[in-house]
């Protein structure tokens, strides 16, 4: 029963941070109008630029560079500047492309900086990765009790997430860019500038996808390149995508959803190759609810709702 | 010369795989995530059939033909039904797709990394010089027959006149007595097909993961994007543009800098083109 209790937690952790880079791809691509293929090279810098800022210096058998020691809010507080910052070089480029345009080219910036961590082992220690990373609060409580401050600690994170992309889509700022999503032509005679706008919606959304790297890498304890491979962006998408796009109940209880499909399977107790077939398998079954909930309910579970100015004025 | 050849290789596999891609992306208007999974299927298919002694060249045709099959099933099954809901759940079914097929072939063919088993062959002479072994010969011949093949097919038969015209305008397609369905059926075995034929070349020059078809998308979704969306003749371009871009540019970066590197290209290019290679000979006036 314990057991459960703990993979319980330790799933509504995963969730919990899955949750968060679903809301920040909704701001990009529910709200706004920024089809991202690319979310998970946020995620990665973000993760990179904590653990090489907080990080004790590299051991003699390891090479990274920084490994400064800096206590996590300064971590924090990198993370989320690298990964705009980040956000801030790709958009450069990128943010007069065509939609489809756009969608493959984030995806290729995604796998060259996933390449970058790989290889660049004076910076990052390579495909070895780096591992034996402090959590936060670890010391204060009892090793039994710490997988429950965890989860509170991303549920906090999550909520925070909320607030936040809550608050700016219902900010004028997230009244532009559903007005460049629905008709760019439209919001530029309004008096929007797409570009402007759409870059900082970008550098926005990176900065939070950022922010919930840091809580992974505390989730991990470890970081390895292989974890920042496009199968998390597509796996960000499907959440998103069975939630309900656009909507921000559907960004949330997507990626729970997802996490219950994708990883409760990994509960059950079978021999090697079993094993190996099951995980095949869970991939499948994730990918059948994508088809049949695209199929079936398009708009996902949670669709996006029409919004209400204030009562009354719908038909103004 | 090493650097030609194995451009020339690289750049034939890369052709076969992403002229499928690109005919779909044409006709249908959205990117096929799961052809990446197609080749998975070809070369799974015909490494199954070898097994159980089928010699090469006929697996390989039987794979594709498979491959094709699949291929149409996925039209009828899945997308046909959905394509009134637009690119982006086209997109994200064909994802799903994707899973499913990666999901169960992974169920059945194991995780492990598995490889044909084929006699060793020494590089032919060529003036004295190593030149290519047979198998790659075989492979660069029959990807550029491929090309031609369906460059002929395209431009030359009635059915790759009203795949054209299903593509340009449906309506108007229709209205011309063109059937779309019996169209895009033909147009889902043909690009599975080559996709699967692309997968069993890949698995006769290397081995097969399951992470194949992933890894193969993001190429193939390279090329497509260097060519210019749903352009044939700009992604035929593009193959080689890339393959040779590459093996030129792993003289000054390293090996291990593969893919980045053949996305450093598109980037390039489409700073300079933003709509591919195509819009060097279209004018930029279509659109959709």
């Amino acid at each position: 029963m314990d057991g459960l209790l703990i993979f319980a937690t330790s799933m509504v952790t995963l969730a919990a941070i899955y949750g968060m880079v679903c809301m920040a791809l909704n701001l990009e691509a529910g709200v706004g109008p920024l089809w991202d293929l690319g979310i998970v090279g946020c995620f990665g810098v973000g993760g990179y630029a904590y653990v090489l800022l907080t990080a004790d210096p590299a051991a003699d058998y390891q090479s990274y560079l920084f490994g400064f020691g800096l206590p996590m809010w300064v971590g924090a507080i990198g993370a989320a500047t690298a990964a705009g910052l980040a956000a801030w070089l790709i958009s450069l480029p990128t943010l007069r492309l065509r939609k489809e345009y756009f969608l493959i080219v984030t995806l290729a910036f995604a796998e060259v900086i996933r390449q970058f961590y790989a290889n660049e082992e004076w910076l990052t220690n390579g495909v070895a990765g780096i591992y034996g990373l402090d959590q936060p609060l670890k010391q204060q409580f009892a090793p039994g009790d710490y997988p429950y401050v965890l989860m509170a600690l991303c549920l906090a994170g999550l909520a925070a997430t909320w607030a936040l992309t809550r608050q700016l889509s219902k900010s004028p700022f997230g009244r532009s860019i559903k007005a460049l999503r629905e008709n760019e032509a439209l919001a530029i005679t309004a008096g929007i500038e797409p570009t402007a706008t759409s870059r900082r919606l970008y550098v926005t959304a990176g900065a939070i996808t950022g922010f919930a790297g840091m809580f992974f890498v505390w989730y991990n304890t470890l970081i390895v390149p292989g974890q920042f491979d496009s199968d998390f962006t597509f796996f960000i998408w499907a959440a998103l995508i069975i939630g309900g796009i656009g909507s921000q109940r559907g960004a949330l209880v997507g990626a729970f959803v997802f996490i219950l499909l994708h990883d409760s399977l990994r509960f059950v107790q079978v021999s090697g190759e079993m094993a190996v077939a099951l995980t095949s398998l869970r991939t499948a079954l994730v990918g059948l609810v994508l088809i049949l909930i695209l199929r079936f309910r398009p708009d996902g579970l949670f669709p996006e709702r029409p919004d209400r100015m204030t009562k009354g004025s719908r038909h103004a | 010369m090493d650097i030609i050849y194995f451009g020339l290789i690289s750049a034939s596999v890369l052709l076969l795989s992403s002229v499928g891609f690109a005919l779909i992306v044409q006709v249908e208007g959205f990117l096929n995530i799961a052809h990446g999974q197609m080749l998975l299927m070809g070369g799974y298919t015909g490494l199954w059939l070898t097994n159980i002694g089928v010699p090469l060249a006929p697996a390989a045709v039987l794979a594709a033909v498979i491959t094709g099959l699949l291929g149409m099933a996925m039209y009828g099954l899945l997308f046909r039904p959905i394509k009134a809901k637009g690119a982006l759940v086209m997109l994200f079914t064909s994802v799903g797709a994707a899973y499913v097929i990666n999901g169960v072939i992974g169920a059945i063919a194991g995780a492990r990394m598995q490889g044909y088993d084929l006699p060793p062959v020494r590089a032919m002479l060529l003036f004295g010089e190593p030149f290519m072994t047979r198998y790659e010969l075989a492979i660069v011949i029959v990807a550029l027959l491929s090309a031609l093949g369906l460059h002929l097919f395209m431009s030359g038969t009635r059915s790759g006149k009203s795949i054209r015209a299903v593509a340009d305008n449906e309506a108007l397609a229709r209205a011309r007595g063109i059937d779309p369905r019996s169209t895009s059926y033909l147009v889902w075995f043909v690009a599975s097909a080559l996709g699967g034929l692309a997968g069993v070349f890949l698995g006769v020059m290397g081995s097969l993961t399951l992470a194949m078809g992933w890894q193969q998308i993001i190429l193939i979704l390279a090329t497509t994007v260097l060519g210019g969306l749903g352009s044939l003749y700009g992604v035929m371009l593009a193959s080689f543009v890339l393959a040779f871009g590459i093996e030129f540019g792993l003289l000054a970066v390293q090996p291990a800098y593969r893919s980045a590197l053949a996305f450093s290209i598109i980037i390039i290019v489409l700073l300079i083109r933003p709509q591919g290679l195509q819009s060097l000979w279209v004018r930029a006036a279509r659109t959709h």
